[in-house]
């Protein structure tokens, strides 16, 4: 097979406990470039895997101690992706076949030739750089999916909440003024010396009070909803955005009320600074939530980080608190509309369902990972200025 | 705050919603009088001389955009006062460039409703002033001759 040139460095930890030739074979690769790390013994080569990862292991097969076979097995148990060439003393074919069984990439006998000893180690390290990859392809597949899945269900549950929300819009009118007509004939000169009139006052402002509170929802819901459908095709708000300015605006807005837990609020960013292609008061909205929200969940003294980061195809706002973190039941329904944890009167369960709606709304991603006790990151991806 | 008396209309297909709100701006001593579609709405008008209509834009039937069309071809000194769900702001915005005079958001602040109202009514009134001097001038003007 043609193996095009690897530019990358490649990490070596090579094992064998006969040090002249171990040395003699360390100093000859590193000529070529290569990093190599030398154990005399399996037991010290994985302890010292245990403390520096690397890439590919190339040991002997017969050492006093733990022998190469073992350690292989070893190896490979612990850490997945490394790769083991062994070397064989000369004619044992048996060792270097019982090597491959158990995991190696491949063997090479005693007396090694160099250049073949490095093809063998570009290809395996070439093998090793295939299989990220396949799994970055996974991981990202698998991600796009759960995506999918969480955003069909938010909008046939979003579709339901906004004709209910509708439909309650116009009750909640007439509640709001039959109310205030009543409040409106307390306030008459002949009304003022009524029976217990404080009382119907106290009442009606309840009522007054519960009808803004709903009428708050239902206006959130239906923007949740409209952001998320149809204004998703209207880019004439759009604009380039520097993050850096929108970011620095939402850490003072919330500022104050960081303040009063001793929070710190960071913001990371290099030059150039980044910018992304979208509207600025939704995505101000959005970052206020998650900041807030990221504020609350968090305990006195502890820290929240904002970083940006751009690329060709796309600008990244990632939010990161040391909080509580969110358990792993409720982080599967953490965008849906009216899912809170928080106390009745806390949270409508609303925030993040609106920015999702947002971000979806403006062709952009976000999505959460979290610890329990370690804290939370939320990582929006918005569209950048072709 | 000195009073104009004027008559107001109220449209809108939700009829308790009317009720109460004609409840309240009487109460108010607005002299108030109720449609619940854009053609009764319409009906009314050729009869009753009205200051200022307050309109639901979402309204099954003739919508509230094709009803005010209708208001300011046949009716263009009567000001109109848009209703709108959360949804249609887009509508109201349509309506302003047909001629509205403002819009409210549903459910409305009645405090927000009685001065933009009061607004409406003082701007028909100054309308009306307006020509009453215009055609004085001309009447004044063909006497002279």
């Amino acid at each position: 097979m043609d193996q095009p040139d690897v530019n990358e460095e490649i990490n070596i930890l090579l094992v064998d406990d006969e040090n002249d030739f171990r040395q003699i074979l360390a100093k000859r690769l590193k000529r070529r470039g290569i990093e190599v790390r030398e154990a005399d013994r399996g037991e010290k080569a994985l302890r010292m895997l245990e403390e520096v990862p690397v890439d590919i292991v190339i040991m002997d097969i017969k050492m006093p101690g733990m022998d190469g076979i073992e350690c292989l097995k070893r190896i490979k148990k612990k850490h997945e992706l490394t790769e083991v060439i062994m070397l064989t003393g000369h004619a044992d074919i048996h060792g270097g076949v019982e090597g491959i069984k158990s995991g190696a990439f491949d063997y090479l006998s005693k007396p090694v030739e160099l250049e073949h000893l490095v093809r063998k180690i570009k290809q395996a390290f070439h093998k090793i750089q295939r299989i990220l990859a396949e799994k970055k392809e996974v991981a990202f597949k698998e991600q796009i999916k759960q995506q999918m899945v969480v955003a069909e269900r938010l909008v046939a549950l979003g579709t339901m909440a906004s004709g209910v929300a509708h439909e309650i819009n116009n009750p909640l009118a007439v509640i709001q003024d039959s109310a205030g007509w009543l409040q409106q004939i307390l306030e008459k000169p002949e009304m003022q010396s009524m029976p217990r009139r404080d009382d119907f006052n106290k009442g009606l402002e309840r009522i007054n009070k519960a009808v803004k509170r709903a009428g708050k929802i239902t206006q959130q819901l239906l923007q949740a909803v409209k952001t998320q459908t149809t204004e998703m095709a209207d880019p004439s708000t759009f604009v380039e955005v520097s993050l850096h300015k929108i970011s620095e605006e939402a850490i003072t807005l919330v500022e104050p009320e960081a303040a009063l837990k001793n929070i710190s609020i960071k913001l990371e960013t290099q030059e150039p600074y980044p910018s992304a292609w979208t509207d600025p008061l939704q995505l101000l909205q959005v970052l206020l939530n998650l900041l807030s929200n990221s504020i609350q969940a968090t305990d006195d003294g502890g820290e929240v980080i904002v970083s940006l980061s751009t690329s060709l195809e796309e600008a990244k706002i990632i939010v990161q608190d040391t909080g509580c973190g969110i358990s792993k039941e409720n982080i599967s329904r953490i965008f849906e509309p009216f899912f809170t944890t928080k106390e009745a009167d806390q949270g409508t369960g609303m925030g993040l369902y609106v920015s999702w709606g947002i971000i979806t709304g403006l062709g952009g991603l976000i999505s959460v990972e979290s610890e329990v006790n370690k804290g939370t990151t939320f990582t929006i991806t918005l569209p950048v200025k072709k | 705050m000195f009073k104009i008396s004027s008559k107001i209309m109220l449209v809108d297909d939700e009829k308790d919603f009317v009720e109460m709100l004609s409840l309240r701006l009487k109460e108010n001593d607005e002299n108030v009088i109720a449609a619940y579609n854009g053609q009764e709405c319409l009906d009314i008008l050729e009869k009753t001389p009205v200051d200022v209509i307050i309109l639901d834009v979402k309204m099954p039937g003739m919508d509230g955009i094709e009803t005010l069309k209708q208001i300011k071809k046949r009716h263009p000194l009567v000001e109109v006062i848009l209703l709108t769900g959360h949804g249609t702001i887009q509508s109201a915005v349509e309506g302003m460039k047909l001629g509205a005079f403002d819009f409210l958001l549903k459910p409305a602040d009645f405090k927000e409703l009685t001065e933009k109202l009061n607004n409406a009514k003082k701007r028909k009134k100054e309308q009306m002033e307006r020509i009453q001097k215009a055609e004085a001038a001309i009447l004044l003007r063909q006497s002279k001759i």
